[in-house]
């Protein structure tokens, strides 16, 4: 044989060492120098709080401002399931309809560009002051991104491998699920990590415009309060939880879609 | 592998292919005299046979593989692929067809992209993978099974695109300069075992190719066409023994062939400018 295939196994954790430490020396140092400039500048508590401070104000009261990001992530979450089902739906008849899709694109990409926070108010009069309203906003956020994307996805199918599916006498259905969607799911993930931010801001967004609970609550209270070691603490919390999203879906798009030029191990 | 199959009423000397008079015009915008990329086009493609179509570009010599395996519809005129028409056989998987790009789906690994046309039959799991391995021997590519189409070279995937053709037993291999992308080595290379395969599995094969050595080295005929419009200006038999070497191509009788091909595909040319 002309040549062996370079192997994809999962690199041991001494492989991963030269990917970790690169990051964890930056923290590092931004945490120090935050701490320094803070302490040999004498910086006031309300412009800029010090590491340990963000730090003990997070430990004041941990499950409290744990169980608001709880909030927050629920909405976020639903929010991203529902919309990224129903934008995925949207752009398969948008794939497959050249009308529907010139019939409705144009106020899709109109709707895409409204400002979350001019649309908020409306959905939580429509939906009321509950969850229920924040997951509504999280959903039209997540609309759009998975309808761009999925029909963009549905059409990006290679035609030499259409024809290798024609010949080979495959059905409509066959077509659809063995070559147009797993064409269309590097495109797909495009999509999806589009959302996993989108969601986090609408439903934090959303919380701002009305709320009793969530990080959007905590951080709108404290900042009247002027308490901004908490709300520091509150916007590095939500940052996290976007992050462990944003992993979530990394993850399953590495287990779904490993054949992907985007899945290469770093060089 | 016999297996029983809605024979036509052909006696079994009938030609495998069979297209008579076909012609295929692409429409013109609005009220110009179109395209005429095949004209009137005859051509018979005996059992177990292996024929290279050979011409310039746009002489329509892909057009004319593409009817064949119902990806495209004449004009004019008829085909038949095994006594039925092309649609009733890719219908019923009697039609195999290597395109120049492999055309794997990078989302399949390589043994599943072989299997691919048998999966599309409902053929169950056991008993295509039984028949993938087989294949991927055949072809050479046997311990790559698992790998993606990315990691394998250009010559490798186009092993799996011939392996991939062959699997559901097709009356007759279709092949659309299959090697046009590859180095001189490895087309060398594969130029001798798919006259292998042609040997041990018998299946008959229309070929197109710019490459008249490659055609005389491979082919029992050799089909010329010239183009505008797409025609077949002239069959020439190639008799030498079988089965053939890369050496072939030193002998006197082989360069003989090649010249009286060159020649005509330069007769072809002047006439058509």
């Amino acid at each position: 044989m002309p040549s062996e295939p370079a192997a994809i196994a999962r690199p041991p954790l001494a492989r991963w060492f030269p990917l970790v430490w690169p990051p964890i020396v930056t923290f590092v140092v931004i945490v120090g120098l935050w701490q320094g400039a803070v302490s040999f500048f004498e910086i006031p508590v309300y412009v800029l709080p010090s590491p340990v401070r963000v730090w003990q104000a997070f430990w004041a009261a941990p499950t409290t401002l744990l169980g608001h990001a709880g909030i927050t992530l629920f909405e976020a979450m639903s929010g991203f399931v529902l919309g990224s089902a129903l934008g995925a739906l949207l752009g398969t008849a948008f794939a497959y309809s050249p009308v529907l899709a010139r019939g409705f694109m144009p106020y899709v990409i109109a709707a895409n560009t409204i400002p979350v926070v001019a649309i908020a108010p409306i959905i939580i009069i429509w939906f009321g002051h509950g969850l229920a309203s924040k997951i509504a906003v999280t959903t039209f956020l997540s609309f759009f991104p998975l309808a761009l994307n999925m029909m963009k996805g549905l059409q990006s199918y290679d035609r030499v491998v259409m024809d290798v599916f024609h010949v080979a006498a495959a059905t409509p259905a066959q077509r659809f699920f063995k070559m147009r969607l797993p064409s269309a799911l590097p495109y797909v993930f495009v999509g999806l990590k589009i959302n996993v931010t989108f969601s986090v801001i609408g439903a934090i967004v959303a919380e701002f415009v009305q709320a009793d609970r969530g990080l959007g609550f905590v951080i709108m209270t404290t900042y009247r309060m002027l308490a901004m070691p908490r709300l520091w603490a509150a916007m590095i919390v939500s940052a996290l939880i976007g992050i462990l999203f944003f992993a979530l879906i990394a993850l399953i798009e590495r287990l779904a879609i490993p054949w992907h030029a985007s899945m290469r191990e770093p060089q | 592998m016999a297996e029983p199959r809605p024979a036509p009423a052909s006696p079994a000397d009938a030609p495998v292919v069979d297209v008579r008079d076909v012609s295929l015009v692409y429409a013109g915008d609005r009220g110009s005299a179109g395209l005429r990329a095949l004209d009137h086009v005859r051509l018979s493609v005996a059992k177990g046979s292996f024929v290279s179509l050979i011409g310039p570009s746009g002489c329509g010599k892909s057009t004319l593989l593409r009817i064949v395996a119902d990806l495209l519809a004449p004009t004019a005129g008829t085909v038949t692929v095994g006594g039925v028409a092309p649609k009733a056989a890719r219908l019923a998987r009697q039609i195999g067809f290597v395109f120049q790009d492999p055309a794997l789906p990078e989302w399949r690994r390589i043994l599943d992209n072989v299997v691919l046309p048998l999966e599309l039959r409902g053929v169950d799991r056991a008993a295509r993978e039984a028949r993938g391995r087989e294949l991927m021997r055949l072809v050479g590519l046997e311990g790559f099974e698992r790998a993606w189409p990315r990691q394998l070279s250009g010559g490798m995937r186009q092993r799996a695109a011939i392996a991939r053709a062959l699997s559901t037993e097709p009356r007759v291999l279709l092949m659309d300069e299959p090697f046009g992308a590859l180095d001189q080595i490895t087309r060398d290379r594969l130029n001798m075992e798919l006259a292998a395969i042609h040997e041990e599995t018998g299946v008959t094969v229309l070929f197109v190719t710019h490459s008249i050595r490659e055609a005389v080295l491979l082919s029992d005929k050799v089909v010329v066409m010239t183009p505008r419009p797409g025609r077949i200006t002239r069959v020439i038999d190639v008799a030498l023994a079988r089965p053939r070497k890369l050496a072939t191509r030193d002998d006197d009788a082989f360069q003989d062939l090649v010249r009286e091909g060159n020649r005509e595909l330069e007769r072809g040319y002047a006439d058509a400018l």
